[in-house]
């Protein structure tokens, strides 16, 4: 049987663009006829523009949008410099998706404390949504949330306002210094989750953001007495193929665009830490 | 192994366990053999031990100065066996403000020439056991009996032009020099494709670099490819494209070659290290005729303190670019 | 199916089974031997050891475009490029073909399958030929790799000093025996005999490698080991086991196509993300990854080395760092018993 190109894009056309921060921008992306591909959370997709070429992001929509796929996107290489430059109607290349996606059946039933830094929420908010989407299959929801300023932070809108009105759900917003007109904490995210005191009964707590933040967060949430098993990240790494053949994303014999990017610290802890 | 030989190791190996004892240097670059008598690889001795390893014969090919730019970041101060390219290597990153002086020891070797096991493997016919070497001559060891072999001819394609065997800067000479050689044929091929008509040229290298996997061996070897970023990776502005197209090949060497003008050693270590055989010292040696004939002869490496003729500028300069 | 030529008649073979598609062999390209396709007046060295880069080439070519694009205004249109015609590979030695088979649990064994290598699998008949004679290097012997002969060939040749054995292993080969008409005789009886060759001897110790190498991704030995690297790619461009590979696009903003071309996790930009962080920096960490992944990583998922004892990276390597230095750092040598 003849199987189809696995590099091969499909087309899409961006609907709209949003601005969240001067480096970040929200692309909504549509397929042929509506979504591009059926996903779940923590997936990644494979966005191109020829002539720079291709490269993966995480979906930050929940697979319960139906309307479109959502990018986070910083601007800080070729291909999301490129992605920042289009305007709604143009078209990509799309393919996906790709990943293992956050274990939501794992989740169902506890509590969960979602600890995002800067664009590490984009991936995040995919999960979110789709918690908020199933609302009865989960526990408690804690939201920590922190960027450099007030002006850092991705949907600010969402962050500030929609998601506290969510039932059981409550929302800490922190930044790295003091900013006029800023009521929320100030501080590095890892301190504020220290701070906050979550304890670990049926609870898992799911991290992503710069590497730096995630290392003292793993350090925080140790002291909290969360076992590795309890707590989720997810990885990003360089990728070209998404399918584990062509050999850059692994961590041992493991390949993050397949096997991951979402690993537990417990599978971490068995993996070479080359990422 | 030739008694002569043992002698110059154990020489060389107590000149340097001294200083490496002593705390002269912490580490001596050197040479170690491979899996087999003919193959050598680097050796980075740190104990006594470690100098057991030491080896000097005519297969000591890897030009050891380069490795200066990792080491001097991790030692104080680093000894290295130098033959005549390795010096003239050194000279060059020391031109280039890649390695301080004050914090490297070289140890001179006269070169004798290295000589290329493929051509020693072949004149033999049979396998080759082992050589000897005597009187210009190598006498080749196989299983039938022996066989000799004019050395000059068995010599590595990189070491038949080399004029300078002796090294052009050195702390302690450990063996005695040997003088300058005579080259006639240094730019022999380089004359050859003179002679061509560029559409000839051009295709000429056209099929040479058509062989080019990208692999950047020549880069990687090249003691005057020091760049801490080469425009070949640089992603803003992307210069250097991935595919297999004579522009892209040609980018790449050319570019590489210009970049070397002036600069470029001869060692010949580029062209040692393709694993497809392209003729990359031509190139070099192309680019060093002609600023030999437009400015006057210079022979990059020789002498640190000489600026490279195309990074000083003076008013009787050739304009030559403009007169073409 | 079993036929003979003889080797002054082989040039008549080669022309015409380049008339059916393009036939890749053993050709003297400069100063080195490589596959390259068959062209009049091409001199062909079935003498050689080995090529001096592995014929996976056909199978994951250096550079293969597989897609055209065009944009105007907001329009972008990406075409797919279909692997091209049925090629004839005549030549490839039985280490060789072994390696295209552990490509093949990459590429078509692990899911999902690569549909540009299957095409160009299932599009190539493969004549393989054993060797008459190994080179200090090869060592395929340690591999379970008999030189006489390739399981894995749709036809198996076999040279004599005047003629050329072919013998058929699969339908396709049938065929293409078939097919060359008079140029071959039958010889049902024909086999060559000859001695056996002899492959080197490095005194490895494989089994229980892969298990051991789990307990040494920190251990001091590739301290010393990476030294030597000078960070190019010699290894992993003629290895015939090294597939990692790069997806580039290749022209302007109004068209141009899109390959994938070989990549070598031996360069620092290879893992290199957008921002600058590496997770492989120095050149310790990709020396180490890349015998990892031949000898404990791909054992993982296959169960077995991702070497064959080619010898290329023995030969090729600029410092003579190879993979048999890498394997005695790293426990693999026979401790002799007294």
């Amino acid at each position: 049987m003849k199987s189809a190109n696995l590099l091969m894009p499909h087309m899409a056309t961006i609907l709209d663009i949003t601005e969240e921060t001067p480096d970040i921008k929200t692309l909504r992306v549509v397929g042929k006829e509506g979504l591009p591909f059926d996903f779940m959370p923590g997936q990644c997709a494979m966005l191109s523009v020829p002539p720079v070429g291709e490269a993966i992001f995480s979906i930050t929509s929940s697979p319960t949008c139906r309307e479109c796929l959502e990018f986070s996107i910083k601007d800080v290489g070729s291909v999301s410099g490129a992605l920042h430059c289009l305007v709604p109607g143009q078209q990509i290349g799309i393919r996906g998706p790709y990943g293992n996606g956050f274990p939501v059946d794992e989740m169902k039933g506890k509590d969960l404390l979602f600890i995002g830094g800067g664009i590490g929420l984009a991936p995040l908010r995919s999960l979110i949504g789709y918690c908020f989407d199933h609302r009865q299959d989960f526990g408690h929801i804690d939201i920590v949330y922190g960027a450099r300023s007030p002006a850092d932070m991705i949907r600010k809108s969402e962050v500030r306002e929609t998601w506290r009105e969510q039932p059981d759900t409550s929302v800490y917003l922190t930044v790295d210094a003091e900013f006029p007109d800023w009521d929320g904490n100030v501080g590095f995210v890892p301190n504020y989750v220290s701070e906050l005191a979550f304890t670990p009964e049926n609870r898992i707590a799911i991290t992503c953001g710069p590497p730096i933040m995630i290392k003292f967060v793993l350090q925080a949430l140790d002291k909290l007495q969360f076992s590795p098993e309890q707590v989720i990240t997810t990885l990003e790494m360089r990728m070209k193929c998404g399918v584990g053949k062509c050999g850059r994303c692994n961590l041992g014999p493991v390949y993050v665009c397949k096997d991951g990017p979402v690993f537990s610290l417990a599978e971490l802890n068995e993996l070479p830490a080359e990422y | 192994m030739a008694e002569h030989n043992l002698e110059q190791i154990e020489k060389i190996r107590e000149a340097v366990k001294q200083d490496l004892l002593g705390g002269r240097i912490d580490l001596l670059l050197g040479w170690e053999k491979g899996h087999y008598w003919w193959q050598s690889r680097p050796l980075f001795a740190q104990s006594e031990e470690d100098l057991e390893k030491l080896a000097w014969d005519s297969f000591c090919a890897v030009n050891l100065s380069r490795y200066l730019l990792e080491e001097l970041k991790e030692h104080n101060k680093v000894g290295v066996l130098v033959k005549g390219c390795d010096a003239r290597a050194f000279n060059r990153l020391l031109q280039d403000n890649m390695v301080p002086r004050d914090r490297v020891i070289l140890y001179g070797l006269p070169c004798p020439g290295m000589l290329d096991y493929d051509r020693l493997a072949a004149e033999a016919g049979s396998v080759l056991l082992s050589i000897t070497e005597e009187n210009g001559q190598v006498v080749l060891i196989t299983a039938e009996g022996e066989a000799k072999a004019d050395r000059d001819e068995m010599l590595l394609d990189k070491c038949r032009g080399c004029i300078y065997p002796d090294p052009a800067v050195y702390d302690q000479m450990l063996l005695p020099p040997q003088g300058e050689k005579e080259s006639p044929e240094r730019f022999k091929k380089v004359e050859e494709l003179e002679a061509m008509s560029a559409q000839e040229r051009f295709a000429y290298w056209e099929k040479e670099l058509s062989r080019c996997l990208r692999c950047y061996a020549c880069r990687q070897a090249c003691p005057y490819c020091s760049c801490r970023e080469c425009f070949v990776e640089q992603e803003n502005p992307r210069w250097q494209g991935r595919a297999y197209q004579p522009s892209e090949n040609f980018m790449f060497h050319l570019i590489r070659a210009y970049h070397g003008a002036g600069r470029c050693i001869d060692c010949g270590e580029c062209e040692r290290s393709c694993p497809v055989g392209i003729s990359l010292q031509e190139l070099n040696r192309k680019l060093i005729k002609d600023i030999n004939e437009l400015y006057g002869d210079y022979e990059a490496g020789l002498d640190a303190e000489l600026e490279p003729p195309l990074l000083t500028y003076r008013p009787d300069d050739p304009a030559a670019f403009s007169e073409k | 199916m079993k036929k003979i030529i003889a080797r002054e008649k082989l040039p008549e073979l080669w022309a015409h089974l380049s008339e059916q598609g393009p036939l890749f062999l053993p050709i003297q390209d400069g100063p080195v031997v490589l596959f390259q396709p068959w062209f009049e007046g091409a001199e062909i060295n079935l003498d050689a050891v080995n090529s001096a880069v592995s014929p996976k080439d056909l199978f994951l070519p250096r550079e293969e475009t597989f897609m055209h694009y065009r944009c105007s205004g907001k329009q972008l249109e990406m075409t797919p490029v279909e692997p091209g015609e049925p090629v004839t590979a005549f030549g490839v030695h039985p280490c060789d073909l072994k390696a295209i088979e552990l490509l093949d649990r990459v590429f078509l064994g692990q899911e999902p399958p690569d549909a540009l290598y299957q095409q160009r699998r299932e599009n190539t008949t493969v004549i393989a030929l054993s060797c008459s004679a190994a080179d200090p290097f090869c060592f395929c012997g340690d591999f379970g790799v008999d030189p006489a002969d390739a399981p894995g060939a749709d036809i198996m040749a076999h040279l004599s000093d005047d003629s050329m054995l072919f013998e058929s292993r699969t339908e396709k080969g049938a065929a293409l025996l078939e097919q060359a008409g008079d140029l071959l005789a039958d010889a049902p009886e024909e086999t060559f005999s000859r001695e056996a060759v002899q492959t080197a001897d490095f005194n490895l110790q494989l089994e229980g490698l892969a298990e051991n190498l789990k307990d040494r991704f920190d251990d001091p030995a590739w301290d010393q080991l990476y030294k030597s690297c000078l960070g190019c790619g010699v290894c992993t461009y003629v290895c015939p086991t090294c597939y990692c590979f790069d997806v580039e696009d290749f022209g302007h903003e109004a068209e141009g196509e899109r390959f994938r071309c070989w990549d070598s996790c031996m360069y620092g930009h290879f893992t290199e993300m957008a921002g600058g962080h590496n997770p492989r920096p120095e050149r310790k960490e990709r020396v180490r990854q890349r015998f990892l992944h031949k000898l404990q990583y791909y054992p993982e998922i296959h169960d077995e080395i991702a070497c064959v004892g080619c010898g290329r990276c023995l030969r090729s390597c600029p410092v003579n760092l190879d993979i048999v230095q890498a394997i005695k750092a790293l426990g693999g040598e026979k401790i002799e018993k007294r």
